[in-house]
């Protein structure tokens, strides 16, 4: 690659590339990363889109607020089981709505320290379907 | 307060760009790609479905941790390296080795790193950072993907490098303790380059190298199976791109690094015929980089039928036809060079 068709404007994220100089050497350059200079709205687009859907999920009482963050995060199974050292099967319980309603303080800690986020931060999310069941109830 | 004076310079991948960066400031002239070279970074490997992931994915260098190790075993350098049962025990012998002004480098989880954007955080266990001071309750850290030394909250930097899950970091560290004064280069550029050629080409195992690449090519029209929907596969098929242009590679999947290497090494070793491959590399180097640009502008566009998965999944199979030729001209070339 020259140069010339490295450049990318993105102050938001910097990338090093390796380029052929005008010189004819090879070299690094500093420069924007192509992805993030002109898709990032995409990406923001469908993490929206996927946000709003795991809500409403959780609104219908299918999935967990756990679940929620393991999707959002991309964390399979196994691997949210062994990031916060909870066994597999219990995992799955807690990625179920009725099954989170029954989490000790102590996993939800576990899971909160994955995500970085806090334990209150989790449980809003079932907070905020419940307020928005009831708003959304006829008088 | 202890902060010791450092050279920070931003590097196309992190565990080359750490370890160049703490030979560069233990004087040690060494560039980037050298490493990478040296190492035997350059590699493919397809995953179709492991456990740790959530969706087929692939990778564009070799195990981590072997940068290091291969630079250290073929140039004579020793690293001290150690890991830890505790968080406690791990920031405090780290604090401990940067209050003596050792910079230290350091395994992370890289979603931990928050003084990067969030869309580039993701949970990988296998990011490597500098340690260079520590100012209350904040670590001073060179992270060759930012421009600049930045701080990182105690606690943030805990998280990461204790971080459960696969290739969990355990708290590794480890920084330079012996270089030697006259280090020859010509026989661990070659050990490289050999190596290299047989992971590209001979590897027995069917997801790895070359036949990784046409695995992948073969498995990518299967790929909207596994998607939730279709932003779900955009998401995925963009990803190639972020994988083989912005995660540290360098551009099109570290292929223009190696480039940059088989040029300094035809240098060192004298070897012209290098430099016709090092061109040679770039040009491959170019072309996946025309198939990253496919990946996202199809991703975009949401035009992910059976056709443009079978276009893309061509374009794959030329770029395992390319390495395949290359690396046999490259295996030759070397072959009786002692």
């Amino acid at each position: 690659m020259k140069e010339k068709d490295s450049i990318v404007d993105c102050p938001q994220q910097q990338v090093i590339l390796y380029v052929e100089k005008d010189d004819g050497n090879y070299g690094p350059v500093q420069t924007g990363s192509y992805m993030t200079g002109n898709f990032l709205d995409d990406y923001e687009l469908k993490r929206k889109h996927l946000e709003e859907s795991l809500r409403k999920k959780i609104e219908a009482k299918e999935v967990s607020p756990v679940y929620y963050y393991m999707v959002l995060e991309d964390l399979s199974l196994s691997e949210l089981s062994a990031r916060a050292r909870i066994r597999k099967g219990k995992v799955k319980k807690h990625l179920e709505y009725e099954g989170f309603q029954k989490i000790d303080k102590e996993s939800l800690e576990k899971y909160a320290d994955v995500f970085n986020a806090s334990a209150d931060q989790i449980m809003s999310l079932l907070t905020g379907s419940v307020q928005g069941k009831e708003e959304s109830r006829p008088e | 307060m202890s902060k010791t004076p450092y050279i920070h310079k931003m590097a196309a991948h992190c565990e080359s760009g750490a370890v160049t960066s703490l030979l560069n400031n233990q004087g040690l002239s060494i560039t980037e790609p050298q490493v990478f070279g040296i190492s035997s970074g350059i590699f493919f490997g397809y995953f179709h479905k492991m456990k740790a992931f959530t969706f087929p994915t692939f990778i564009v260098r070799n195990k981590p941790g072997q940068m290091r190790k291969k630079v250290a075993s073929r140039l004579g350098i020793r690293f001290h390296t150690e890991k830890f049962s505790s968080p406690e025990a791990g920031e405090k012998r780290l604090d401990e080795l940067i209050a003596q002004g050792i910079p230290v480098a350091v395994q992370v989880d890289f979603f931990y790193m928050d003084y990067l954007p969030e869309w580039e955080r993701v949970h990988i266990n296998v990011h490597f950072i500098v340690i260079v001071g520590k100012e209350g309750t904040k670590y001073l850290v060179s992270d060759g993907y930012f421009p600049n030394l930045v701080n990182l909250e105690a606690s943030s930097l805990r998280k990461a490098r204790f971080a459960g899950g696969s290739m969990s970091p355990k708290g590794f560290l480890f920084y330079p303790e012996h270089i030697p004064n006259d280090i020859r280069y010509e026989k661990a550029i070659i050990k490289g380059i050999r190596q290299a050629c047989f992971y590209m080409l001979k590897i027995p195992i069917p997801f790895l190298g070359v036949k990784g690449i046409r695995k992948m090519a073969k498995r990518i029209p299967d790929w909207p199976k596994y998607a939730r929907d279709t932003e779900h596969l955009s998401h995925e098929i963009m990803k190639i791109n972020v994988l083989l242009e912005d995660q540290g590679t360098g551009g099109a999947g570290f292929r223009f690094m190696y480039a940059t290497f088989l040029q300094q090494a035809a240098g060192i070793l004298k070897m012209p015929e290098l430099t016709e491959l090092s061109k040679q590399m770039m040009l491959i180097g170019d072309k996946w980089r025309e198939l990253s640009l496919f990946a996202a502008r199809i991703g975009k566009n949401r035009d992910l039928g059976p056709e443009r998965l079978k276009e893309l999944s061509a374009l794959l199979m030329q770029r395992a036809d390319d390495e395949e030729r290359f690396f046999k001209e490259l295996s030759r070339t070397i072959k009786n060079k002692k």
